[in-house]
């Protein structure tokens, strides 16, 4: 469970994130905005990875604005897949898992047969495809299992054939491990084919609608804050 | 028209200033000298002090840059890095003897006497000493650029993953940047050899002790003997050339991959 309240940011005189608010139970939520408005580092602040100026963020229930990323057992799957290039795919994947590799072995069994990866797992990361190197990128960042995930447009580099086809695998595996998500989007079918829930950020203040849909239309309609 | 005007003067001054000295050097070469001093044990002991004492400057320049470039990496609004930061390339604008002069006072007689008689100074140790603090600031820059390349979200990642800075230093970002460290030994390494004046300051040209390449062809100058001061001159470029193969043949090895 997440919970974020009255997350500001300022960049200089540039105000980016303006008591932004948002609470996560156990579900997908799709976090809709414009491109430049704030939406990475609303995630970044999550993370602990950006200091926010004001607002607390929880995780379930305990505060963590104090502790860095490496305490706060929150799950990331950036814009790009960011993957370790030294080291091959399943390394990768394994990376933050090292501590209880025992115990979670059936869990790995079970995320990487999910999202396909058994037969690249040997892997380079350079020899892999943009949707397997995302899929890469889920599966490292699944694997501590941590309490909640957070993903940053994870297949905006990627044309829709390839989104159409990795889409589906991802909600299949989020919804049988039963993490919540919160997943940044700027594009509605995407929204609509991963989340069960939507929010909608404009000029960094976010507020909950009831469909993609209905997302778009509050972002694009605004041109100033609301 | 301004590329004739570049024509005119590029070449022209280019060969005059850089490939006349050396093909200079190649063609004063003589057998006589080449003979001479290939039998000159001092020359055999210039060569081995050169080469040992700059790979361990270029070792411990590359040790210290490591560190700095962690602190321009995490930790640039500390004070330990503004300060750092500031003394980085000092040793390079300042002239070579006035770092001979100042390493001869922090580390002479007048400090660490109870080493022997002369501190430090006029040993081996004093010649790797000067070449680190003249060769220091090119490793650092080559790191320095390198971290930079870095992307930022492979390290939040790592972050998230459970690792501290020290942890995502050492196992993520220093093993990517294989092509800035091998440049940052190598430019240091090849600042070291060529490093004269620091290095008689604090190291001293005794013969067969702390002698190197660079002191070598200076004394055999000063005695006379200039035709071995030709072939060790020819040595130190054909060593040269070695270096920047190197750094050639690494670069595009790491291009690749
Ligand atoms: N480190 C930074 N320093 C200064 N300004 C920044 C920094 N990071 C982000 N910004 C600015 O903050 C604003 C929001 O950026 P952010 O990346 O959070 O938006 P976004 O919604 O994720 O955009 P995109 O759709 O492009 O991914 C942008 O105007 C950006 O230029
Ligand atoms: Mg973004």
């Amino acid at each position: 469970m997440l919970k974020a309240e009255g997350i500001c940011k300022r960049y200089g005189n540039q105000i980016v994130l303006q008591q932004a608010n948002i609470e996560l139970d156990s579900e997908i939520k799709a976090l809709i905005g414009i491109n430049g408005g704030g939406k990475s580092t609303f995630l970044k602040i999550i993370a602990g990875i950006v200091r926010e100026d004001q607002g607390k963020v929880y995780i379930n229930g305990r505060q963590v604005n104090n502790l860095p990323p490496e305490q706060r057992k929150i799950g990331y799957v950036p814009q790009y897949p960011a993957l370790f290039q030294h080291l091959s795919a399943e390394e990768n994947v394994l990376y933050g898992a090292r501590k209880n590799r025992e115990a979670s072995q059936d869990f790995y069994e079970q995320v990487t047969s999910i999202l396909g990866l058994t037969e690249v797992l040997r892997k380079r990361p350079h020899e892999l495809s943009g949707g397997y190197k995302s899929r890469v990128s889920l599966a490292r960042a699944l694997l501590p299992q941590p309490h909640i995930l957070l993903m940053d447009e994870p297949l905006s580099g990627m044309d829709i054939i390839i989104r159409k086809k990795v889409l589906p695998v991802f909600r299949q595996v989020l919804k049988k491990i039963q993490i919540p998500v919160l997943y940044v989007t700027h594009d509605p079918e995407e929204a609509e084919l991963m989340a069960d829930s939507y929010a909608a950020m404009n000029y960094g203040e976010i507020r909950l609608v009831v469909s993609a849909a209905e997302a778009f239309e509050a972002i694009q309609n605004r041109h100033g804050p609301l | 028209m301004s590329k004739n005007i570049i024509h005119a003067f590029f070449l022209p001054l280019f060969l005059l200033l850089i490939v006349l000295p050396i093909l200079a050097l190649v063609v004063n070469l003589d057998k006589e000298g080449i003979q001479k001093t290939i039998i000159d044990p001092f020359f055999w002991s210039s060569v081995k002090n050169t080469i040992l004492a700059a790979i361990l400057a270029a070792g411990l320049a590359l040790v210290v840059s490591i560190g700095f470039a962690y602190y321009h990496l995490f930790h640039k609004q500390s004070l330990v890095y503004k300060m750092a930061n500031l003394f980085n390339d000092l040793p390079i604008a300042l002239p070579h003897t006035v770092a001979g002069l100042a390493l001869l006072l922090a580390f002479g007689r007048k400090t660490m006497g109870f080493l022997g008689e002369t501190g430090a100074a006029f040993t081996l140790f004093a010649v790797i000493i000067a070449m680190f603090f003249v060769s220091y600031a090119l490793a650092a820059r080559a790191l320095i650029s390198g971290v930079d390349q870095m992307e930022p979200e492979v390290i939040d990642v790592a972050r998230t993953l459970g690792d501290n800075p020290v942890q995502v230093y050492f196992k993520v970002v220093l093993p990517l940047m294989g092509e800035a460290l091998f440049s940052g030994f190598v430019l240091a390494f090849s600042r070291s050899l060529s490093e004269f004046a620091a290095v008689i300051m604090f190291g001293g040209n005794l013969p067969g002790r702390t002698q190197v390449l660079a002191s070598y062809v200076f004394t055999k100058v000063e005695v006379g003997d200039l035709d071995m001061a030709v072939t060790a001159a020819v040595f130190c470029v054909a060593l040269s050339c070695l270096i920047l193969s190197m750094l050639i043949v690494g670069r595009h090895r790491y291009a690749k991959s």
